[in-house]
């Protein structure tokens, strides 16, 4: 095994799927993640020497994933277009409660994307990583090359405004926690 | 304030609303791309430089501020201590030390880059010379001995003089005496560049070292690498009169390094035949009769040419070659037609054609400039005796102080009816021996 292949299994090997993940997760349909996977790739590719000698690589290489994430996000909240047609079911022959739960589940997902998408990239790009890939504060400082401190404040500014945004699905989710438990 | 349950509540809606399973066709095709991405990464070339700088940039901050302050420490010791002109005169005086006391020393004159037109040099102490032109002639010199042996490769011919007949090209030999003579101080320095990896310092002359002389030498600029402090390369401006301004560049200089001594040997080669000499001591083996050596100005020349390779005797084909193509082109030669001969394994016939036309391969257009050439014309047939005009030919352009910069050129008129008798012209490009 080469230098090269070395790197690969200490820097991508062992995070391939949470770099997927993440993608899919944050762009929620597969065009755009296949866009913004490969948007991610490039900039890994351009940064591989400054990724070899990271103190956290993974928590980088995951940074650049969810920031190209979100850049596609982004780019679809200012064309409007977050609600993902696809994801809703095109024949609803009743009306069903079951199928207007359908609707709903796609509709909230798309407002929760639409919110994200409408931070400031610092603000959602930390709430990404500590809601999404539950990474602590210590490593995303890292991966943002920004105090731990700074990498809080992100956070709960993110929060607030996304409590805002989606007052009205935190009882929908109260509710679903109920309906689990 | 919100507490630590709203928080809660905020990041649960987030990965609630964001775990979609990934469908497996968009799983498959993102592993396709992490696969592509790897082949890449293990085909890169390590950035050693950069992840050097990447991994300063990663230091704690307490060993970047030590790191910082010892380098800013160091700077302040070499500007004020060391200033960078003084550093860079030490350079130079190793380098033209290191020249003058050389054992053995070798390099290269590239006249030309393009057709390439160079001559290999080599010295090794004490009095051995040799140079080897890329266009097929070869001169080995033993001045102890007073002996020269001239080899023409093109046509398998040797010459061997005596000392006084020596002294030509001997003189070839002044760049390597300008080298070995380098006063200590550079006239001027003109700063840095960096060639193939390394840091070189360029230093410029503007006279002549005082062992030697080259004539009309403007200016000769020799760049030493600072690491070794070896000489790299030279780059020699010339004007003679109201000539054009001429450059020659050395390069691949090798001090101190093993020559075989064999490559000096005064021995002719096997397979080569003796020129034939004039003078009272003659032996010569044809009648060449006195030939007139013209050196003077050629005109510029552009042609359609078939590249060759193998026996000579295939020049009528190759010419017939040409005429032929040209028919079919509709084009009329210009002029008569031609041979270049650099070795048997590379040389070319052709006709003279107007410029501005387009051929297609194996035929090529060429374009030679106008220049200084020695030329002498032959009349009769063409044939046995080639060999012995050559032999005549080169020893007459050495013996007036020339050298050959260029491969020979035979240009036959003549031969049928309407043009009358035949004849030759032996022409060569060539420049005067310093």
């Amino acid at each position: 095994m080469n230098e090269q292949q070395r790197d690969y299994e200490r820097l991508i090997a062992p995070i391939e799927d949470r770099m997927m993940r993440a993608v899919w997760r944050i762009c929620g349909n597969p065009a755009d993640t296949e866009d913004a996977f490969q948007e991610a790739l490039l900039t890994v590719w351009k940064r591989w020497d400054r990724i070899r000698v990271h103190p956290n690589p993974h928590a980088l290489v995951l940074h650049m994933c969810v920031n190209a994430a979100h850049d596609a996000l982004r780019r679809k909240a200012r064309q409007g277009k977050l609600i993902d047609e696809s994801a809703i079911p095109e024949d609803i022959p009743d009306l069903s409660p079951s199928a207007l739960g359908d609707i709903s589940a796609a509709e909230q997902d798309a407002q929760v994307l639409r919110a994200i998408g409408l931070l400031p990239k610092n603000q959602a790009r930390a709430i990404l990583m500590h809601a999404l890939e539950e990474m602590p504060y210590r490593e995303i400082a890292a991966a943002m090359e920004c105090r731990e401190v700074t990498v809080r404040k992100h956070v709960a500014r993110a929060r607030t405004k996304l409590r805002k945004l989606l007052s009205h699905l935190i009882p929908e989710i109260r509710k679903e926690e109920g309906s689990h438990a | 304030m919100p507490d630590e349950n709203a928080n809660d509540e905020m990041d649960e809606l987030i990965r609630r609303r964001t775990q979609m399973e990934m469908p497996v066709e968009v799983e498959e095709r993102l592993r396709g791309r992490l696969m592509e991405f790897r082949t890449k990464v293990e085909q890169r070339r390590p950035g050693r430089l950069r992840t050097l700088a990447y991994s300063l940039i990663h230091l704690p901050p307490a060993r970047v501020m030590a790191i910082a302050a010892a380098f800013v420490a160091m700077v302040a010791v070499g500007l004020v201590l060391i200033p960078w002109e003084s550093r860079a005169s030490r350079v130079f005086a190793a380098a033209a030390a290191q020249l003058r006391s050389s054992q053995s020393l070798e390099y290269t004159i590239v006249l030309n880059a393009e057709p390439y037109v160079a001559i290999d040099f080599s010295y090794l102490a004490p009095g051995y010379g040799r140079f080897s032109c890329s266009w097929g002639i070869e001169a080995r010199a033993d001045t102890n001995a007073g002996k020269q042996l001239i080899l023409m490769h093109a046509t398998r011919q040797y010459l061997i003089e005596g000392r006084k007949q020596a002294e030509s090209l001997v003189n070839t030999e002044d760049i390597a005496e300008q080298l070995r003579s380098l006063p200590p101080l550079a006239d001027e320095v003109l700063g840095e560049q960096w060639a193939g990896g390394k840091k070189l310092i360029g230093y410029r002359l503007s006279k002549a070292p005082p062992n030697g002389g080259i004539a009309g030498l403007k200016s000769l600029d020799i760049w030493v690498d600072a690491g070794t402090r070896e000489a790299n390369h030279v780059d020699i401006t010339v004007q003679e009169g109201d000539q054009p301004v001429h450059q020659m560049h050395i390069q691949n200089i090798r001090v101190n390094s093993p020559i075989d001594r064999s490559l000096f040997d005064l021995t002719p080669p096997a397979g080569y035949t003796a020129i034939a000499k004039s003078g009272p001591d003659s032996q010569a083996q044809t009648d060449t009769g006195a030939l007139p050596v013209k050196i003077g100005h050629a005109d510029a020349l552009v042609a359609v040419v078939v590249p060759m390779k193998g026996s000579y005797q295939q020049t009528s084909a190759a010419l017939q070659s040409v005429e032929g193509y040209l028919k079919t082109l509709g084009i009329t030669p210009a002029g008569a037609p031609f041979g270049r001969y650099w070795s048997e394994q590379h040389w070319e016939a052709g006709y003279p054609v107007a410029a501005g036309i387009q051929v297609k391969a194996p035929y090529q257009l060429i374009s030679l400039p106008a220049g200084l050439a020695a030329s002498a014309v032959v009349k009769g047939p063409w044939g046995k005796d080639s060999d012995a005009h050559w032999g005549a030919f080169v020893k007459s352009v050495i013996e007036q102080g020339y050298l050959p910069t260029g491969p020979a050129m035979e240009i036959w008129s003549g031969g049928d009816a309407k043009q009358g008798t035949p004849s030759t012209e032996m022409r060569m490009p060539v420049a005067k021996a310093n």
